[in-house]
């Protein structure tokens, strides 16, 4: 028996409305909107803020004994974005990672594993995030459809929200969009072909083959939960099926998206937030095959239920981008004045990681106080090396701040800087600790960002310095 | 403290160059002019009566090591010290060589500092480099101060018009001397209308960048008179206090006050014996890199209570004619702040004004005064009072 323990979810700040989309690129809307990942996001930091909502306040990291990460973005070609996840959500050293890569199925092939390893007992609690955040080709249909967002499920062996059935899965090589480890931007030779024999009848068969292995009958569930590559798809697969059209989990596209390898975990997240007890839930996920399981909900599923932002408050909480130029400055895809970086050490990142990724700070047992960052003499009393290393507190305000045209976000300098000013705030955190923070979702005005305003951290990429990705904790606008 | 510095070490030598956007000339041009101004008022001649230098330079790009003043003058063979100490490294050049000399060590010493920051190219000081974390906080210099204008803005209500009055008085006294940067007086529309660099510090409120150097030459007063006869003036204290770099990783700091400034001003006060600052002290020259550190200098050099800067701004007290003029030359604001130079300038203004023989406007009855040089985030401060021998 494996269950569902938690589950969590991120969908970022910005959106931008289809019809702007529509405006920029020259072509017709599709309706509705989607998220877009903020310039300082990616698929890895959005699933370190999934991984956040999924541990909430409660769940002690350092129980977990494995971290998988499915994206088909990874920040990475090579290094383990599962890796620097761990660290930042604060996990063990000696855990198992595995980034899960190169297709949409990423997500439900990563929970299988996570199930199997709990089965097999290898591993008492497996945290799975899923983030995506994807370079679309400007005016393609894959610039409207696609979203991006994260989502996390931790699964174990004990008593939880829902217990995991087995997997069926399946390949299906040919059909789908492709990139070449060359390209940036997703291709496709025929989409007709990838929808009707590549993700239909895949999803159908295995689908079919899940519930013939349970004898199950499609109306014995209450919600079913997949990835389709466009919102045609969905109502394709309910149909050939059996389906009602009500047992479909809303997809999320009209306002976040088609988010990839993390869609059908953020699908499933929303239908266990809204489930009660002893409901099934079939699940899919589709990408050169098909993965195949359901769910049945337990009590603890209503005990959940408002514990975690996941979607009931990450799709509420949105922001429109005012143009489809700021959207493309986001994603890099237009050509505009970069940021210069001065050097920065690798070293000094290594060297300080449980500063950087975890975020510890020091506490002084002479004075009491509470610092960042850690250094052998406590900045307050002096008294040397007699401190305990103690994560800071996410949540606190703003005493002073300014925004930096000269110097900006992530120290960018030149003519960038000028136009992306970064907002600089020395805040007091609920714990006492003093940080000097960039803020990131908010804009540069006093309006928005001033003195005692409430703020709480956030993990982003702070900067590519010497043609490295350095990700830390910026601070944000309390988000609810 | 066993030892004071007070009337043990003469000032009998100032040269300055012209402070600005200096393109055709290098480092080596400003300090040989630099030091020879100062060398020929001492009446010294380099290689035989100058013993030891310290040279203030912040910068790699500028000098790094003594040979940058070695092999700009071609003196060789002597002990030359370069100073760093950010924004402060010509005072604290200033303050070795002092120490120097008053221990009886050296006869005869220069204290000089040269920037060459137009040559580095780029918008604002160059950030520096490999001390910088990756991810860990830093900003531009003006974000750094604008930190403190925000809270003061929200703490006692000042404003930009405040912020404003000081770039209009230093503009109005820097058009008047001829070697600084800027020569233009501006209103404070002007002022209120440019862009914004580190909201809420706009142009008018930073300094510029500029190019520069200057140079001093001390011994202590029983030689003067060998030199320059009567025409000296003598160190009647020295300040100097280092805080931190990361003034908003203390709990403690309130970005209303620099504490390194009270520290050194404290320090130079009881040093020269003085109670009342305003009373007591003719005029000063302070750090005035940023408009709102001028206000915030004015509170933590004592010439007024926590507040009330803005008043003194207002009222016109630290104006030219004012009951305590502050920055007769125009300040940073008007030479700009080549970084190594700055320090070094402020005493060569600061002697001139007490010898009566400022080159911009002088203030009257100047026997006695202070000059203030702050760097870093409020990091090092550094505070020198001279006074007529």
């Amino acid at each position: 028996m494996v269950d569902i323990l938690a589950y969590g979810a991120y969908i970022p700040l910005w959106r931008i409305s289809r019809d702007e989309i529509a405006r920029g690129a020259g072509v017709p809307s599709a309706g509705g909107e989607k998220a877009v990942a903020s310039w300082d996001e990616d698929s890895l930091s959005m699933a370190v803020e999934a991984g956040v909502d999924c541990l909430g306040e409660q769940l002690n990291p350092k129980e977990i004994d494995a971290l998988y990460f499915a994206s088909t973005t990874s920040p990475f070609k090579e290094k383990h974005a599962s890796s620097i996840i761990a660290s930042a959500l604060d996990l063990r050293r000696d855990v198992v990672t595995i980034d899960f890569a190169g297709t949409t199925k990423a997500g439900t092939t990563a929970l299988k594993a996570a199930a199997d390893a709990v089965k097999a007992g290898s591993a008492k609690k497996v945290l799975v995030v899923a983030g995506e955040c994807m370079v679309l080709t400007p005016s393609t249909d894959f610039e409207q459809v696609c979203g991006d967002a994260a989502a996390a499920i931790l699964v174990g062996k004990e008593d939880g929200i829902a217990e995991i059935s087995d997997f069926v899965s399946t390949i299906e090589p040919i059909p789908g969009p492709w990139r070449r480890s060359t390209d940036t931007l997703p291709q496709r030779f025929e989409s007709k072909l990838d929808l009707r024999y590549g993700f239909i009848k895949s999803t159908v068969n295995t689908m079919q083959s899940l519930l013939k292995k349970y004898n199950l009958s499609i109306k014995d569930f209450s919600k079913l939960v997949f990835n389709a590559p466009d919102p045609r798809g969905y109502l394709e697969v309910m149909r050939s099926i059996g389906a009602d059209v009500k047992q479909l989990q809303d997809p999320l596209f009209t306002n976040v998206g088609i988010t990839g390898a993390a869609h059908s975990l953020l699908l499933l997240v929303a239908a266990l937030e809204n489930a009660k007890a002893d409901e099934k839930i079939l699940c899919a996920g589709y990408g050169d095959g098909c993965d195949a399981f359901y769910v049945e909900t337990k009590k603890k599923v209503e005990e959940l239920k408002g514990t975690r932002r996941a979607t009931t408050v990450y799709v509420k909480s949105k922001r429109m981008l005012a143009t489809y130029e700021e959207y493309l400055d986001f994603r890099k895809l237009r050509e505009r004045a970069q940021p210069e970086y001065p050097r920065a050490s690798v070293v000094k990142y290594w060297r300080d990681e449980k500063m950087v990724l975890p975020f510890y700070g020091m506490k002084c047992k002479s004075c009491g106080s509470i610092t960042y960052p850690i250094g052998r003499c406590c900045v307050v009393c002096g008294a040397k090396d007699n401190y305990e290393e103690v994560k800071i507190a996410r949540r606190g305000k703003v005493y002073t701040f300014t925004f930096d045209y000269l110097c900006g976000p992530g120290s960018a300098v030149g003519e960038y800087a000028a136009l992306n000013p970064a907002i600089r705030v020395v805040a007091d955190m609920e714990d006492g600790c003093r940080l000097f923070l960039e803020l990131t979702d908010c804009k540069p005005t006093p309006e928005e960002v001033y003195i005692d305003m409430p703020i709480e951290l956030t993990f982003r990429l702070m900067n590519e310095r010497t043609n490295f990705r350095f990700y830390s904790w910026r601070g944000r606008p309390v988000r609810s | 403290m066993v030892g004071s510095i007070k009337d043990k070490v003469a000032i009998i030598g100032t040269g300055v160059t012209k402070f600005g956007e200096i393109w055709e000339k290098d480092q080596e041009d400003l300090l040989v002019e630099a030091v020879y101004e100062a060398i020929n008022e001492a009446n010294v001649d380099l290689k035989r009566d100058v013993e030891a230098i310290w040279v203030g330079t912040q910068y790699h790009f500028t000098g790094m090591s003594g040979a940058i003043f070695s092999d700009s003058l071609k003196v060789f063979g002597k002990p030359i010290t370069r100073v760093e100490n950010f924004c402060a490294s010509g005072m604290d050049a200033v303050r070795n060589a002092a120490y120097a000399v008053a221990s009886g060590m050296y006869d005869i010493v220069i204290a000089c500092g040269v920037e060459k920051i137009l040559d580095y190219g780029g918008r604002g000081l160059p950030l520096a480099g490999g001390e910088l974390h990756p991810v860990m906080g830093w900003s531009s210099a003006p974000a750094m101060f604008a930190l403190v204008a925000n809270r003061a803005f929200k703490v006692w209500g000042w404003t930009k018009e405040d912020l404003a009055r000081v770039s209009v008085k230093n503009h109005y006294n820097g058009a008047r001397h001829p070697k600084a940067h800027f020569r233009r007086e501006i209103t404070i529309e002007t002022a209120l209308r440019a862009p914004m660099i580190a909201y809420p510090l706009g142009l008018y409120d930073c300094c510029a960048m500029s190019d520069g150097a200057a140079a001093v030459v001390l011994t202590r007063p029983e030689i003067a008179k060998k030199y320059v006869g009567d025409n000296y003036a003598v160190i009647k204290a020295l300040g100097m206090a280092v805080e931190t770099l990361g003034p908003w990783y203390r709990p403690s700091e309130s970005f209303l006050s620099f504490p390194a400034n009270v520290k050194a001003a404290e320090a130079a006060y009881k040093e020269a014996g003085i109670e009342d600052p305003r009373k007591e002290l003719d005029f000063g020259i302070v750090h005035d890199c940023f408009t709102i550190t001028e206000l915030i200098n004015y509170q933590d050099m004592k010439l007024c209570k926590p507040g009330e800067a803005a008043s003194l701004i207002r009222e016109g007290v630290t104006a030219i004619d004012g009951d305590f003029p502050i920055n007769p030359d125009g300040g940073l604001k008007c030479f700009g702040h080549p970084i190594g130079a700055t320090g070094c300038r402020m005493t060569v203004e600061l002697t001139r004004q007490v010898l009566g023989r400022a080159e911009g406007l002088q203030v009257k009855n100047a026997e006695v005064g202070f000059a203030h040089n702050l760097g870093g985030a409020y990091t090092v401060a550094t505070v020198l009072i001279v006074g007529r021998r």
